[in-house]
């Protein structure tokens, strides 16, 4: 598939910077509160120990919206994205990358952290490294990629590894916009790591903007 | 029993009233006693099991929370976490079944890893659907993977209850399984409510224990029987059970108590009240046994010595009066004792008794001497020539008898026997009696019935009878040429010689109608002359020993010693 859309190269685009048969897709996710069935807390108030203070992530920027195999033929631009790890936290929550991508998890703690994966798409450990130091890595597998630190048991961050360019990440108000879609139908996809992807049918029409609202029915945690 | 059974005792009485009453005495106490341990004791272990309920319930709330907080930290495992979350992420419906398998695999192993360093029956780790995904532990086996888990008595997402498990009932503690503060699973802390936990739930509450589900008994350190009938008990009571009370198990009395309620299960402590009022009242009988034994043998040590007042003092009343009866001596009349003013009493009473009665046989006695005398002093006078014979017999007799140092009682004897040895004259004529010329042997015949006659008079009188030998006998003599037995020497008593000598002195110095009276000192060498043959030969000396003492100038016998 990758060969195939190699070989087809890029279409040849207009004056404006909008290719000739393609049309954009503009929408909104909104996140819904499910009821969840109660799972069990501890009874007895535990003793909290160096609770960090986690930087407020909006859940909306933990949603990735993206098209279902959109038959992407071309090449596909490889970007070097960023996980940083403060506060024991991994920043962004959610990354989505294209395939052959490289992602790199700079340390911005006074103190170790690890990164390491158990995922199929791609098993890693990078090791232990101090303030300063980053390293990289680089995701050849389309697929998802949970990442974890091993000296802190609370730090995890997904990876979306796509293999073509139709994603986006929405705005703090939901909004996106994927752009440079050709003309047709195709599945997009509203996902989240704790409730998995969430569908909806939509038509792309050349030089159009189609408009959806995508409902994605997470809990939004504070 | 025949009626003429001799009556017991005072003493054996005494010590046996005693006895019972002490024993009745000690029977209450020990009743007393036993029921007031047992009342004591059912305070004591009520109050016991009060206490141990509120140090159990604290304990095992912290128990179970440390649990909880040991778990918790155990389960911050960064890879058991990443193993969970990336499984939860990649099996979808369409994942690979030999993938999935070997996801579980990697999280069993995780747990496993952290069940080594806790001690629990199982740890049981589920998804967020409630599912079990993996378990570690003893009994691991009975939590099989991708069954769901149902906590009883579950409120919201706080879970602190029970599970039944194929048969086996589990305590339950869940801790969450949160990864950077989202919910990715559930740990549950699973202890099995079995025999293990019940002992040692009872070494800690030191009581029995039972926990009772559902109405059920599931496990507990009583004996079966007891454990249905506790729980037929606890299902005969309102709903919820009670919180304490008393029950009989195994026909014992019980105490019990509930210690903690974990929603469906309700956990008791029981001790036995009787068993534990046994050990006491052991103690208790024991000590009062030593007390009561010791004042039974006070009670009856004072019982024996209060008896010995009695019985002694009427001990010796009763022999100094059978010591009476028989010598008829009142001179010698038992003292008051002194022990007890009745038994003085008593004493007195008696000896008045005896004092009058003395008195009255005196009296009796006297009338019958002087009678007697009369009688006698009247015979006398019968010839003139005999009067005053009796009396003067009589002083000389007691003035011999004296002189060989008899004793009084022979000397009394002799006193009124001489004074009545003639007394059998009253049966001779007077024509035999005062005739003055010599007699022919047919009135000498009459005049030897004399000593005879006189003997069978004076037995018709009880109290002479110590005084027939000598009127019978006082014409014997010592070569047995007397009269009327003819007896010899020691055959015839003292008193009958001695009145035989002198009353043939007072024969011969009294004059008669055919002679005159001799001289005394005449009359004692026609004694001395007889002395061995026909007159005592001891009493002649002895009567001329005396004789000075009791004739007067002119030879006559003075009568004033017969008063003396």
């Amino acid at each position: 598939m990758c060969l195939a859309a190699a070989t087809a190269g890029p279409r040849a685009q207009t004056a404006d910077g909008t290719a000739p048969g393609v049309g954009t897709i503009s929408g909104r996710v909104k996140l819904t509160a499910r009821v969840r069935s109660p799972l069990p807390s501890n009874v007895y108030p535990s003793r909290t120990i160096g609770k960090h203070a986690a930087p407020a992530i909006p859940e909306i920027r933990n949603v990735v919206v993206y098209l279902k195999d959109p038959g992407f033929r071309g090449a596909l631009r490889t970007t070097k994205s960023e996980l940083r790890q403060e506060d024991e936290t991994f920043i962004p929550h959610v990354l989505a990358i294209t395939r052959g991508s490289t992602v790199e998890f700079p340390n911005g703690d006074p103190f170790f952290h690890n990164v390491f994966s158990l995922s199929s798409t791609a098993t890693f450990n990078l090791g232990r490294y101090p303030r300063g130091e980053t390293r990289g890595q680089r995701f050849n597998k389309p697929g998802l990629v949970k990442v974890f630190c091993d000296i802190h048991s609370h730090m995890s961050a997904s990876i979306l590894v796509l293999d073509h360019p139709y994603f986006a990440i929405p705005a703090t108000d939901g909004a996106f916009e994927l752009p440079n879609i050709p003309a047709g139908r195709y599945t997009l996809v509203g996902w989240h790591e704790r409730v998995g992807e969430r569908t909806l049918s939509v038509r792309v029409d050349a030089g159009q903007v189609s408009t959806v609202n995508l409902t994605v029915p997470v809990e939004d945690q504070p | 029993m025949s009626g003429g059974r001799r009556p017991p005792r005072l003493l054996v009485k005494t010590l046996a009233v005693t006895f019972a009453t002490v024993a009745v005495l000690l029977i209450g106490v020990f009743v007393l006693v036993t029921a007031s341990v047992r009342d004591q004791v059912r305070q004591s272990v009520s109050t016991n099991l009060e206490a141990g309920q509120r140090v159990f319930a604290a304990i095992e709330a912290r128990r179970q929370r440390e649990l909880g907080e040991q778990v918790a930290a155990l389960a911050e495992s960064p890879r058991l976490k990443a193993a969970v979350d990336t499984y939860a992420a990649e099996s979808g419906a369409n994942a690979d079944p030999a993938v999935r398998e070997q996801w579980l695999t990697t999280i069993a192993r995780q747990l496993e890893e952290v069940a080594a360093r806790i001690d629990s029956d199982a740890i049981v780790l589920t998804d967020v659907r409630h599912r079990t995904l993996a378990s570690a532990g003893r009994l691991a086996s009975l939590w099989p993977r991708d069954r769901e888990v149902v906590i009883a008595g579950a409120e919201g997402d706080r879970v602190d209850g029970v599970a039944r498990v194929d048969g086996t009932v589990f305590r339950i503690v869940s801790v969450p399984f949160d990864l950077d503060g989202v919910r990715i699973g559930a740990l549950y802390l699973a202890t099995a409510l079995d025999r293990r936990y019940a002992d040692d739930l009872a070494a800690l509450a030191g009581a029995q224990t039972a926990i009772v589900s559902d109405g059920q008994v599931v496990t507990s350190t009583l004996s079966p029987e007891s454990a249905r009938a506790f729980e037929s008990a606890l299902a005969a009571a309102p709903a919820g059970g009670p919180a304490a009370g008393i029950i009989t198990l195994d026909d014992e009395s019980h105490a019990f108590r509930r210690l903690v309620n974990v929603n469906k299960a309700t956990f008791y402590a029981l001790t036995s009240i009787d068993s534990s009022s046994r050990a006491a009242t052991r103690t208790a009988i024991q000590r009062l046994s030593l007390i009561a034994g010791g004042a039974t043998l006070l009670a009856l040590a004072a019982s024996f010595w209060l008896a010995r007042m009695i019985t002694e003092p009427i001990g010796q009343l009763s022999t100094s009066l059978k010591r009476m009866a028989a010598s008829r001596d009142a001179a010698n009349l038992p003292a008051p004792s002194g022990s007890s003013l009745e038994i003085d009493e008593l004493t007195d009473t008696f000896n008045a008794l005896i004092t009058s009665v003395t008195a009255a046989e005196d009296q009796t006695q006297g009338a019958y001497t002087g009678a007697i005398r009369a009688l006698a002093m009247a015979l006398d006078a019968r010839d003139p020539y005999t009067a005053g014979h009796s009396e003067r017999v009589s002083v000389l007799s007691v003035a011999i008898g004296r002189s060989l140092r008899l004793r009084d009682e022979e000397i009394e004897v002799i006193r009124l026997g001489a004074l009545l040895h003639d007394i059998g004259k009253i049966g001779v004529p007077d024509a035999v009696l005062l005739k003055p010329t010599a007699l022919t042997p047919a009135e000498f015949d009459i005049i030897k019935q004399h000593p005879g006659a006189g003997a069978r008079i004076l037995q018709s009188v009880p109290f002479l009878a110590p005084h027939i030998p000598i009127v019978e006998l006082h014409h014997e003599r010592p070569d047995g040429r007397g009269y009327p037995h003819g007896l010899r020497g020691d055959e015839i008593p003292i008193a009958a010689h001695i009145v035989h000598v002198a009353d043939a002195y007072d024969a011969m110095t009294t004059a008669r109608a055919y002679r005159s009276a001799r001289h005394p000192t005449a009359a004692l060498q026609e004694l001395w002359h007889f002395a061995g043959t026909a007159f005592h030969a001891e009493a002649v000396g002895a009567l001329a020993t005396v004789l000075p003492g009791v004739i007067s100038d002119t030879g006559e016998v003075v009568l004033e010693h017969m008063h003396a």
